[in-house]
């Protein structure tokens, strides 16, 4: 093979994550039902579902905190036989409350600084400069926020290829909601480092997001880039019934009626062909969430 | 190495509680009491009438190998607790989560745990120990400067018997420690699994295990098997029997920590300790699979 040949060839990337056929099981009930998904490296993804929907246990996969049937590879590794040489590489926060409380700020640190070779902890310090954490505090004597963003100093100063973070902002108040997003993303995102969320919040980090997996009932039912999604789903607000009744014919995914308006979602259909109907937008990633994940059994009001 | 080490380090800083500031406030209490007891007169210091029949360096000795005895079974009972709650701490705390987060594997985990417990935690006793040693000689030396009987050669005597004390206490917690390891192993890997009902569950397991060679095997009752035998010594630590302490008690010469170390390190069956080692092991192997497993459980 010559030098150009070589040079011709497209440079393949390896999936940060790997899933194919992913099942898995609790008793007799099934969660997962062949779940197949790569996740390229350098992205953030938004892992989105309802209560039950499989999520956690997709993440917990990942991160090899259960066995399941099919094949997942993360950093090419099957992550339950290898989840602790795995670590090094992936960080998670996978509950907020989940650090040990009975740890001060900088015996917390100190440890790390002996047990993660990729931890520094000179750059967990500064994450909280400005804070009101200070090192002799004892975790168990913080609020809520205080150990979100302790939580998020520590795995932002782990030198990780994928970071997961599993509802990581549940019950904190707005403010420390977009602070913790906002760190994360100025102080933590680069090239290098694939992130992966999930959170009801859909809205807060639909802005950061990059690609998106909308889980229901234990399969993926989409899983594409936030500009697809742009391209592919489109809002119409329509007054009069006649236009209602024209665009119908177009098949939305989804319809609801709004204030007096009615709010229809279509998937695949060409903008020129629904403008003359009303106003058109890309639905926000909540509204998409809403159209897509509801459950005819459930909702059969706004099913159609 | 490191990080194992920093494992071992935090269950000290889990359970100081328990290993070091509770074993520190005993020591400010029986030092308080004692210096009190010297205050208003309770001790008779000059030893009344009884100066000549009374050896006061045998008294220290004997002072401190009562503490020793005494620090000795408040380890055991600390640390039969510990195994039942410190191997169940990180699902307890709602920190299982974080452990799992880093790159140390449970087994890791676990064998840090049974280490602490046979090196670093019953180590802050000693220590502990080994001061409240330092205290009592205070005392015994001020007792007698009071009462007359303090000359520089009782110093230097005074010192050698805390050596031989301290070294005495410490031969017997090591062998204690690795005499009942299989135990402290047991209790941990069930805790593991079901938290502090470990307790419960420890204290009737060999009774069950008794119980059932009687009931398949047959026999007089449960105690009569060999199962209760092999855990009725198991249980028994070996210098129970006669030995250098009952010579020791009976004669006049100062204790001898080497002569007491070649002792009960002769009556040790070491081929059990190895069986207990294994089994330890075996047991913790065990346990991480059981947590390695938790969220499928």
């Amino acid at each position: 093979m010559n030098e150009l040949s070589l040079a011709s060839q497209p440079e393949i990337i390896e999936p940060i994550v790997s899933a194919r056929g992913l099942r898995k099981k609790f008793g007799r009930k099934e969660i997962l039902h062949g779940l197949d998904f790569d996740i390229p490296p350098g992205r953030i993804y938004g892992l989105i579902g309802h209560n039950g929907a499989g999520k956690t246990t997709t993440l917990n996969a990942m991160l090899g905190l259960t066995n399941c049937e099919g094949t997942i590879r993360v950093l090419g590794e099957d992550p339950f036989a290898k989840r602790a040489k795995l670590m090094e590489n992936v960080a998670f926060i996978s509950d907020v409350a989940s650090l040990p409380r009975f740890l001060r700020v900088r015996e917390l640190f100190a440890l790390l600084s002996n047990i993660h070779p990729n931890f520094s902890i000179d750059k967990a310090r500064s994450f909280l400069e400005g804070t009101d954490i200070k090192p002799e505090m004892k975790v168990k004597h913080l609020s809520k926020g205080m150990i979100a963003q302790l939580h998020l100093a520590v795995v932002m100063a782990i030198d990780a290829k994928l970071l997961v973070l599993d509802e990581p902002t549940l019950g904190l108040d707005i403010t420390y909601r977009k602070r913790f997003y906002r760190r994360l993303l100025e102080d933590y995102m680069t090239e290098e480092r694939t992130l992966l969320i999930t959170t009801h919040q859909v809205d807060e980090i639909e802005f950061m997001l990059s690609d998106i997996m909308f889980i229901r009932d234990g399969e993926l039912i989409l899983h594409m880039q936030m500009e697809t999604v742009n391209d592919k789903f489109t809002q119409l607000v329509v007054n009069d019934a006649e236009a209602q009744a024209a665009a119908r014919a177009y098949n939305p995914v989804y319809e609801e009626t709004r204030f007096g308006q009615t709010v229809m979602i279509f998937d695949g259909v060409d903008r020129n062909l629904l403008e003359p109907f009303g106003r058109l937008s890309t639905p926000t990633l909540s509204d998409l969430f809403v159209a897509l994940m509801q459950r005819p059994t459930a909702n059969p009001e706004s099913a159609r | 190495m490191k990080a194992f080490t920093a494992l071992i380090h935090r269950e000290l800083i889990e359970h100081r509680g328990a290993f070091l500031i509770g074993p520190l406030l005993l020591v400010v209490v029986m030092f308080g009491a004692t210096i009190l007891a010297f205050t208003v007169g309770r001790v008779d210091a000059k030893f009344s009438g009884a100066l000549l029949t009374v050896a006061p360096l045998r008294v220290y000795e004997l002072g401190f190998l009562g503490f020793g005895v005494a620090w000795s079974l408040y380890l055991m009972a600390t640390l039969f607790f510990y195994a039942a709650d410190g191997f169940a701490a990180d699902k307890r705390n709602n920190a299982m989560l974080f452990w799992k987060s880093m790159p140390v594997g449970d087994f890791k985990v676990l064998l840090s745990k049974l280490v602490a417990a046979i090196t670093l935690l019953p180590g802050t006793v000693y220590g502990v120990a080994l001061l409240s040693g330092v205290l009592l000689y205070g005392v015994a030396f001020v007792a007698m400067l009071i009462n007359g009987t303090a000359t520089v050669g009782a110093l230097g005597a005074i010192v050698m018997v805390y050596g031989h004390v301290a070294l005495t206490i410490l031969i017997t917690i090591a062998v204690g420690l690795v005499w009942y390891l299989p135990y402290l192993a047991l209790i941990g890997g069930l805790a593991t699994a079901m938290g502090r009902w470990a307790i419960p569950v420890s204290l009737v397991l060999p009774a069950i295990a008794a119980t059932l060679e009687w009931v398949t095997l047959g026999g007089l009752h449960p105690f009569t098997t060999h199962t209760w035998n092999y855990l009725s010594y198991r249980a028994t630590f070996p210098l129970m029997e006669d030995g250098y302490i009952d010579s020791w008690f009976v004669g006049t010469e100062p204790f001898n920590a080497l002569l007491y170390a070649s002792d009960l390190l002769g009556r040790v069956d070491w081929a059990q300790v190895g069986i207990g080692i294994v089994f330890a092991l075996a047991v913790m192997y065990l346990g991480s699979e059981y947590r390695r497993r938790s969220n499928d459980n």
